[in-house]
């Protein structure tokens, strides 16, 4: 017979198993009926052939099983036997069957969670066609990531090039402010050049997308329309179709809604929808330069993100290696003309990078891969302390149902079959766990990405977290190891029923219980509880030192006010002037002790580094962290000045240079000799020559607390019209936010220049750029408290399980004399035992593992003591109270219950 | 009555197949049949006769379908397809050959050695 049609019969058979069923029924109903006839024929009565009939056809149960032999469906049928026996025995103990739902559901739910957010921001591809075809380019700094090329480069490039089979650019992700239906808000402005949506594969949801006449590159004059996001088009007109042809104004300047972008399209971002996308002539309307022409052929002048779709079969090495042979002839050509060579010494120091855009860009990839990683092997490894645990449990349960297995296999069922049959049950609950823990997932992850999104981003932002293959992979395999891995030890033990053990009385008073296996089971749950919770907490203790950290500047009591310009705001404003009566009447307000502007914040994850050296010197010049600060902000911050004097409102544009410098900066430049009165040159910045140092204040790490205080250069403000916009203001006060945050808006508002985007403490914005480590901490130290938990679960199994099982033992004891006190600590001894051996097993694992994780610790060794002992007393803890309920149970045994128990 | 016969090993399918060649017949018709053929000789133990029917299904050797029986109970009915006509031819030869062999040697006479 042909495999095909055995495989259809199989097939067919089983779809139709009911109706076999009821057919074998019915046949062998039939047979016995005909026999029975002939009986009555040979003159037996009715009842009593039929009788006979049936005694001499035998066992209807076992033919039909023999008759699924026969039809090949014996494995199958067996398993769904399996299966309804499994589900049933269950049902009977809905305690286990919650507990070991709940558990796997956790132990899935939080490895699927993490996955996903892993997925959508590292693994997964962007949303348009063929996306791993997408390559990023651009020229960089050495030593800065910004990549960006001016636009004639970009057509350089184009033109030369032979690798893409088409390329585009874009600028953006710059949040300006938009009126739309009268109401003002801040939104996210891109502008795309003609190729960016084709190129992408973008269809418009309604409207159109930007024509080629819009796009024109050698136009006098740009097109002042705007294609609009869904989500922008929904959260500002409701989804109304009639948004086409609506007037939208960014920054006082008209554009013509033409078009809405369809869901989830996020261009080149992989976490930013594009809420307002504009044509690349529209650049120089937002820049405030007048000549559209003279702004688009600025050859120097990189602002243009540029990436290129991949030409069938050219790889992305193919790609990098003709791209970077055009570089140096393109950057020879794109150089100023008007500069001297030592002027032009950094433009050529530009190097051309060329790296997969596949992805997307995200700020978020760089700060949360490797937390995310870290998350998921300890999410791993509570999944995997889960199955020991499950394991366990399971191997207690398939001790106390040791009569049903060695009756079974007393009459004759196989090994293999009792181990399937405990495999069958440990995969259902698998299975039903991880359906649960998928909802959990879902759940826990979009609520984490939007936690961290939050925190990260003042736009809209979205992370892809739906379900695609790699995540229902990555769940289908843990869901199956997991069943496995936690049904082995029972199944294994299945296998090793004696029969003979269900006919002797004394097997079951005087077991060996789940005995060395369930024991060993608990000690390596230990052992792997130590090892997570050693890690986690090294990342809580790591957090802890850094809230512990002194930045060399307040952070509490006092709040960073952001200020964000009107529509035309700055437009004749004397800013000078302004912000002397702003900081005047802010630090007047009643509760605020002082205010000073500062150009970025504390805390700020992009730091601000330039390069200084003693003016008129070809030093290579010292790395410094820089500022711009105004008058009032030394006092406020809480940095005190050493020697000096701070700024005042007087230096101004038309009085000499001057800068602050912190402690260690002076000390590294004029080691011996005072810093006041010396000049520094800023070496990236040509127009910040021969400054004067008129002040020495204390070290601080502005940006980046984790870093010792680094050497630091404060500029006041007032000397550079280009940094006093878009500031923060400072405030020390006495009054609690809530309290004070009214007055200060309205303060800010009713000068008519400003207003304000937002009012944090200074702790907030320190805490938002610690916010991978409390990610880490969060959740490794959520994962400690469910593995302790889980300790906790196992333990009081075993130990609930061994009292049971010696009740009798432990009466004989009471009865000849053993004080019950001593028979509560010999169980105790006995757990607690159990869990320093786990201890002891753990922590060798427990210092490998901090290595691996050493470089994302602060301020602590990798094998800290206090977080082992800490790690070590929590266990033993959680262990006693596990085995204390038991122990007082053993301690409560009535001997002579005990005696005639049986 | 001649006395009962054991059935040898693997001639159960055999019977089966031959029994089934001589017409259509439901199961307990075979078990009817096998006997009246073999004269009484050969007796089939009930129980092994369905598995055996549901193999033989299987291998496609026969095929059922329901019908109506003498006695006006609905019935299934098992006849011989092709393949099975053919097993039948190969199968019986075997035995035949294996018969006249086993007949054979049985009946040597010391002389003839």
């Amino acid at each position: 017979m042909s495999l095909l049609s055995s495989l259809r019969s199989t097939v067919s058979s089983l779809l139709r198993r009911e109706r076999v069923e009821s057919d074998t029924d019915e046949e062998l109903r039939a047979h016995v009926q005909n026999r029975a006839d002939d009986l009555l024929r040979l003159g037996l009565d009715r009842a009593e052939a039929e009788r006979r009939a049936r005694i001499e056809f035998g066992g209807h149960e076992k033919f039909k099983e023999e008759c699924h032999e026969a039809l090949g469906t014996r494995f199958l049928y067996a398993l769904l036997q399996d299966l309804r026996f499994g589900l049933r025995m269950l049902r009977k103990s809905p305690s286990f069957t919650t507990v070991a739902i709940l558990t796997l559901a956790l132990g899935i739910g939080v490895n699927t969670a993490t996955f996903s957010l892993l997925n959508g921001l590292v693994l997964r591809n962007l949303p348009v066609p063929h996306a791993e075809q997408l390559v990023r380019f651009g020229a960089h700094d050495p030593g800065d990531d910004y990549a960006a090329l001016s636009l004639p480069m970009f057509q350089e490039f184009s033109r030369s090039q032979k690798v893409f089979s088409g390329t585009f650019a874009w600028w953006g992700d710059i949040v300006l402010n938009v009126e739309t239906e009268g109401t003002l808000s801040r939104a996210d402005v891109w502008t795309v050049d003609g190729n960016f949506y084709p190129e992408l594969g973008a269809w418009p949801q309604i409207g159109r997308l930007f024509s080629s006449e819009e796009e024109n590159l050698s136009a006098a004059a740009a097109s002042q329309v705007a294609v609009v996001s869904y989500g922008f088009w929904q959260s500002h007109y409701g989804g109304a179709p009639d948004v086409i042809g609506k007037m939208l104004k960014i920054e006082g300047i008209p554009f013509t809604i033409i078009g809405v972008t369809r869901n989830r399209f996020t261009g080149m971002s992989a976490t930013l929808e594009m809420e307002i996308s504009l044509p690349l002539p529209a650049t120089h309307l937002l820049g405030g330069q007048p000549d559209l022409q003279k702004y688009l052929k600025r050859r120097d002048a990189r602002w243009l993100e540029v990436a290129g779709r991949l030409k069938p079969g050219v790889t992305l090495e193919q790609a990098r290696a003709q791209l970077d042979s055009l570089w140096p002839g393109i950057r020879e050509e794109m150089a100023p003309p008007d500069k001297t060579s030592a002027e032009l010494g950094s433009f050529h120091e530009l190097q051309l990078k060329v790296e997969s855009g596949a992805k997307g860009g995200s700020l978020l990839r760089h700060r949360f891969e490797k937390p995310l990683y870290t998350v998921l092997a300890i999410s791993a490894l509570v999944l995997l302390v889960a199955c020991v645990n499950l394991a366990s449990l399971m191997l207690a349960r398939a001790a106390s149902r040791s009569h049903e297995l060695s009756v079974r296999v007393a009459l004759g069922a196989g090994r293999v079959r009792l181990a399937s049959q405990m495999l069958t049950e440990s995969l259902a609950l698998s299975a039903a766990g991880s359906i649960a823990g998928c909802v959990f997932a879902y759940w826990a992850s979009r609520a984490l990405a939007v936690f961290i999104l939050r925190q990260i981003y003042i736009v809209p932002a979205e992370l892809n977290l739906s379900p695609d293959w790699r995540i229902l992979g990555f769940t289908a395999s843990a869901t199956i190891v997991t069943g496995v891995l936690f049904g082995l030890a029972p199944a294994w033990r299945a296998t090793h029923e004696d029969a003979n053990a269900a006919l002797q009385q004394s097997a079951r008073t005087l077991g060996g219980g789940t005995g060395r296996l369930g024991k060993g089971l608990i000690m390596v749950q230990v052992a792997l509880s130590v090892v997570l919770l050693a890690s986690a907490g090294l990342f809580v203790r790591s957090l802890e030192k850094l809230h512990a950290v002194d930045p060399g500047f307040h952070t509490r009591a006092a709040l960073d006010v952001s200020l964000f310009p009107k529509p035309g705001g700055y437009k004749n404003l004397a800013l000078v002037d302004y912000y002397r009566e702003l900081t005047d009447r802010v630090s007047h307000l009643p509760g605020v002790v002082s205010a000073g502007m500062m150009h970025t914040r504390f805390g700020n994850v992009l730091e601000w580094t330039e390069r200084a050296r003693i003016a008129g010197t070809e030093a290579q010049g010292q790395e410094a962290d820089f500022e711009m600060a105004m008058p009032g902000l030394f006092e406020t911050a809480g940095i005190s000045l050493l020697r000096g004097r701070s700024f005042n409102w007087q230096d101004d544009e038309h009085t000499p240079s001057v800068a602050i410098v912190s402690k260690n900066f002076a000390e590294k430049l004029f080691p011996e000799g005072d810093a006041i009165g010396q000049h520094i040159d800023v070496l990236t910045i040509r127009k910040w020559q021969n400054l004067q140092i008129i002040g020495v204040v204390s070290n601080a790490s502005l940006y980046d607390i984790r870093k010792q205080p680094p050497p630091t250069v404060y500029l006041p403000a007032t000397q550079y019209g280009d940094y006093m916009g878009w500031s923060h203001v400072l405030v020390q006060t006495t009054f609690p936010l809530a309290t004070i945050a009214g007055p200060l808006r309205q303060t800010v508002e009713s000068l008519g220049h400003e207003y304000v985007t937002s009012i944090k403490t200074v702790r907030q914005n320190i805490d938002r750029s610690l916010l991978q480590e409390r990610v880490t901490a969060m959740l490794s130290g959520f994962f400690g408290a469910l593995t302790l938990l889980l300790a906790a679960i196992g333990l009081y199994g075993l130990m609930a399980y061994t009292v049971a099982q010696r009740t009798r033992e432990i009466g004989i004891r009471l009865a000849l004399g053993a004080a019950r006190l001593r028979v509560l600590k010999m169980i105790l001894r006995e757990a607690l035992a159990l869990v320093l051996a786990g201890v002891l097993m753990g922590l060798p694992g427990a210092l490998a593992a901090s290595r691996l994780i050493a470089h994302m610790l602060f301020g602590l060794s990798p094998n800290d003591p206090a977080t082992l002992a800490f790690v070590t007393s929590a266990l033993l803890v959680v262990g006693t109270l596990a085995a204390y309920l038991p122990a007082r149970r053993a301690m409560k045994v009535d001997p002579m219950v005990a005696l005639r128990w049986e | 009555m001649t006395s009962q016969a054991q059935i040898l090993p693997g001639t159960l399918d055999l019977l089966i197949l031959k029994a089934v060649s001589l017409g259509p017949l439901h199961g307990y018709g075979v078990l009817l049949r096998i006997e009246q053929i073999s004269h009484g000789a050969l007796l089939i133990e009930q129980g092994a006769l369905y598995p055996a029917l549901f193999r033989l299904v299987r291998q496609g050797l026969l095929k059922a379908s329901w019908g109506t029986s003498d006695n006006n109970r609905r019935a299934k009915f098992y006849e011989l397809t092709s393949t099975g006509r053919k097993r039948l031819r190969q199968e019986a030869d075997g035995w035949n050959r294996l018969a006249a062999a086993i007949a054979s040697a049985l009946d040597t006479q010391p002389e003839e050695i």
